[in-house]
């Protein structure tokens, strides 16, 4: 199908900013396996964390985000390679012609799971709602609409303040899931601790710090599905208690099993351990509010410095490949060919020499504690910088101390890591870049007018010829930049019993459990 | 008789400050942390302006001493506030992991019991022999294990492989709690036994050689009966004390060892909690262990002169 269109651009780029991994929507049946799938069964899926919140228009947390798509749909999705929009609760859409009204047609025979049929009036209540959160929540990632409109029952049409190319998959984004109208009556807080929706899972029950189930919908609109009976996330914080679990069988899948348990699972018998890939880049973003980081020389000195094939081998175990671009492979109009600094200590050496500062210097890199895979990336720098004259120095600081210290650029260099929410670069590109879209650039304070003025141009640019290009321009000079120092691209991970089949996850990080069964 | 026990109201009067020091140092201390709730919920992308709204929503602008008010106010009304993270009462989260970790902690107090008492006696009726020297072994070995590593040994050779006992979580019925909550139980109950053996087979060797266990041997009295009429008893009372403290100890060896089993008690709560820097959540917990250890000081007081009735701490605290 086509991608959506795109014109002119003339808010803040902080639209397009958005948080980290989750994303909306999700894609048809991919089941595998050759056997009929088998009906009935509970999935229980273990997490270090638990769920924090079922409001989709204002929940920044994957874990959240995952359960609440089983739950509610939206009118579009991702497709299972994370490039495309698909149709979902929408079967077919039109654009004007001056690109800024879009009339959607809602699926026929579609119920919520208390029996009520999906109107175009849930529609513009739901997409209405995430709107009015604005900076709050997800709302900004509607600041383009002016006006979603019920035509009838089973039409909606969505006016927009200026043509903008990410509209599809910005209405695939899990925060425009379709909920009843006026939240059947219920209050925000009151539907949201039991929320009702189309999705193939219905809310069951939610013990605090222990689990969160959903059980299958009778009333779900795609025939034979789901076919598990339920589903259960249960919270196991310990990464090795997982694995165990795993294997005493009393889990299906483990979410996120750390690299060394992931391969020590790879050959263990009766266990699947899998990748998916992801559209996830782990960078180190170089403030350049700080000496010496403005000069460009210093920047393309650390980004040859660095051995990004022994950073895989050692952290991912083999897991992933060295990052070469702003975008991540799993992203529309990734360009391979961006230039990316490779390893090279003689071009390391040689950009320091000519740089302000030739004979080295001492500085800092914040990481996360209790993150094992940021430590050995960070010991590996380590060493390495300190053979082309740099001193660097390890801060580590919890997770949420250390978004503090992020959130005020107070830090030398900082490891980071990004996944995409919507098949469309913007929402990246937005906050990476542009100093206006919320970060500062990702905190770096790096402000490069030309590559400004790329990313507007490609938010409005109707051409995708047109737009990869631009895109292909954006990455090719961020690269020569060096403003962040970008580390590598890795998968997904899951290991679940070799009983589970059908399960898999789009570059965007959400899963599909309708399409997922149990063999007996 | 009840007149010996008198001190416990006195007791739970005096717990009042040492509770309201609590308060102090655990509020204060929670907010020296760096970083806030909002940060925490906030995705990636927050900006400052978003962080300082929620803040604000949160009451987290206002100075310290003001919040620290207002959670003694609504304390003092038995409200323990609301938690940032779940927004929902944190008498809830706290009533539904309290009764977990209890069962946890008494049902490790009674495996500890049932493995220690008899190996205490076996060790003590042969000091120096073969039989004491393997439970003293024993005990070494017990005591320098850590526990988090006991916990996986179990579960890799109960639940993994023998697959006996699920590897973690709580289960559903009440059977099913006990069932799940054998092996991490085991596990805090094994890093006990060591103490316990060592101060009972002590005191038994002790109460062993006392004049009255010589009369009583000399009027027939002999094995289990000698035992359970003249030694246990008064054996037990040094234990009694060393129990009690330890007791205080394990609530901070059940953090682990929740983690380790994923069981989803006050541990797991407050680990929580501290990392999304929901201070209510905090403080709440932190209340509730430092309440559990004085009442378990106080319930080891009134053990202590129940078993040895010349005990009579009253008298000695009100005079």
């Amino acid at each position: 199908m086509t991608r959506s269109t795109r014109l002119r651009f003339t808010g803040i780029a902080a639209v397009a900013t958005v948080a980290l991994a989750a994303c909306g929507g999700a894609a048809g049946s991919r089941a595998s396996g050759s056997s009929a799938p088998v009906d009935g069964g509970d999935l229980t899926i273990a997490r270090a964390q638990d769920i924090i919140s079922m409001d989709k228009t204002t929940t920044f947390d994957n874990n959240s985000i995952y359960v609440m798509e089983q739950i509610m749909e939206p009118l579009f999705t991702v497709s299972a390679d994370g490039t495309k929009v698909e149709p979902y609760l929408a079967t077919d859409y039109t654009v004007s012609a001056d690109k800024l009204t879009y009339t959607i047609k809602l699926r026929k025979g579609v119920t919520f799971s208390d029996g009520k049929p999906l109107t175009a009036a849930d529609v513009k209540f739901s997409i209405d709602e995430d709107t009015k959160t604005g900076g709050d929540g997800w709302g900004f990632i509607n600041t383009a609409i002016d006006q979603v409109k019920a035509v009838d029952d089973s039409t909606v049409e969505v006016k927009l303040k200026y043509a903008w190319a990410p509209l599809l998959a910005d209405l695939s984004l899990f925060s425009n899931g379709i909920v009843p109208n006026n939240y059947g009556g219920k209050t925000a807080q009151e539907f949201y601790q039991a929320p009702v929706g189309t999705g193939p899972f219905v809310w069951d029950r939610w013990q605090k710090g222990q689990y969160v189930k959903v059980t299958a919908n009778k009333k779900y609109w795609s025939p034979k599905k789901p076919h598990l009976a339920s589903v259960t996330w249960t919270v196991v914080p310990d990464a090795n208690t997982r694995k165990l679990q795993l294997q005493g069988g009393q889990i299906d899948v483990d979410d996120t099993p750390d690299w060394s348990s992931f391969s020590s699972m790879k050959n263990a018998p009766g266990i699947n351990a899998q990748t998916f890939p992801s559209t996830r880049m782990d960078y180190i973003s170089l403030n350049q509010q700080r000496q010496p980081f403005q000069d460009v020389h210093v920047r393309r000195a650390i980004a040859y410095a660095l051995d990004r094939n022994a950073m895989v081998k050692a952290v991912l175990y083999g897991n992933g490949t060295p990052a070469t671009s702003l975008l991540s492979p799993g992203t529309p109009f990734f360009d391979k060919n961006a230039g990316g600094a490779t390893y090279d200590v003689a071009k390391a050496k040689q950009e320091l020499a000519q740089s302000s500062v030739p004979q080295g210097f001492s500085t800092s890199l914040l990481i996360a504690s209790g993150n094992p895979d940021q430590a050995s990336v960070a010991q590996i720098m380590q060493s390495e910088l300190k053979a082309i004259g740099i001193d660097l120095k390890i801060t580590q600081l919890d997770p949420t101390a250390n978004k503090q210290a992020r959130l005020k650029s107070d830090f030398d260099m900082a490891m980071q890591a990004w996944t995409m929410d919507i098949p469309d670069p913007d929402e990246w590109t937005s906050f990476a870049v542009d100093p206006a879209g919320g970060s500062h650039s990702s905190f770096t304070y790096y402000n490069n007018p030309a590559v400004i003025a790329l990313n507007k141009q490609a938010q409005t640019e109707i051409d995708n010829t047109k737009r990869a290009d631009l895109y292909s321009q954006l990455q090719k000079t961020t690269s020569e930049d060096a403003y962040l120092t970008y580390l590598y691209y890795s998968p997904y991970v899951f290991a679940m019993t070799d009983k589970v089949k059908g399960f898999a996850v789009t570059p965007l990080g959400n899963y599909h459990l309708e399409d997922v069964y149990k063999a007996k | 008789m009840l007149d010996r026990f008198r001190f416990v109201p006195l007791r739970l009067l005096q717990s009042i400050p040492v509770i309201f020091g609590v308060t102090v140092v655990v509020f204060f201390m929670v907010h020296l942390l760096p970083g806030n709730p909002a940060l925490a919920i906030l995705g990636q992308t927050a900006t400052p302006a978003r962080v300082a709204s929620l803040s604000h929503q949160l009451g987290l602008d206002k100075p310290l001493w003001d919040q620290y008010l207002l959670f003694l106010g609504h304390l003092v009304q038995g409200n323990l506030g609301t938690s940032i993270t779940y927004q929902r009462p944190v008498s809830e989260l706290v009533l539904q992991a309290v009764p977990i970790t209890m069962s946890l902690l008494l049902f490790a107090l009674v495996l500890a019991l049932v493995i220690s008492v008899p190996l205490a006696a076996v060790a003590a009726s042969a000091p120096g022999r073969a039989r004491d020297l393997a439970v003293r072994a024993f005990t070494l070995v017990g005591q320098g294990m850590p526990q988090f590593w006991v916990g996986i040994m179990l579960i890799l050779l109960l639940a993994v492989k023998a697959k006996a006992f699920p590897v973690g979580g709580y289960g559903e019925s009440a059977l099913e709690h006990w069932y799940y909550l054998f092996l991490p139980a085991l596990t805090l109950a094994i890093a006990m036994c060591p103490t316990i053996i060592r101060s009972l087979r002590a005191s038994t060797i002790n109460v062993l050689g006392s004049d009255y266990v010589g009369t009583a041997r000399s009027k027939g009295a002999a094995g289990v009966a000698l035992f359970r009429l003249h030694v246990v008893r008064n054996a037990a009372i040094p234990t009694v004390s060393i129990i009690g403290v330890n007791l205080g100890y394990l609530v901070g060896g059940s953090l682990v060892i929740e983690r380790v089993f994923a069981v989803p008690g006050l541990g797991s709560l407050m680990i929580n909690a501290i990392f999304a820097r929901d201070f209510p959540t905090i403080q709440a917990v932190a209340l509730v262990v430092a309440l559990f250890v004085i009442v378990v000081g106080i319930l080891t007081d009134v053990v202590y002169t129940a078993i040895d009735p010349r005990v009579d701490l009253g008298s000695r605290e009100l005079a």
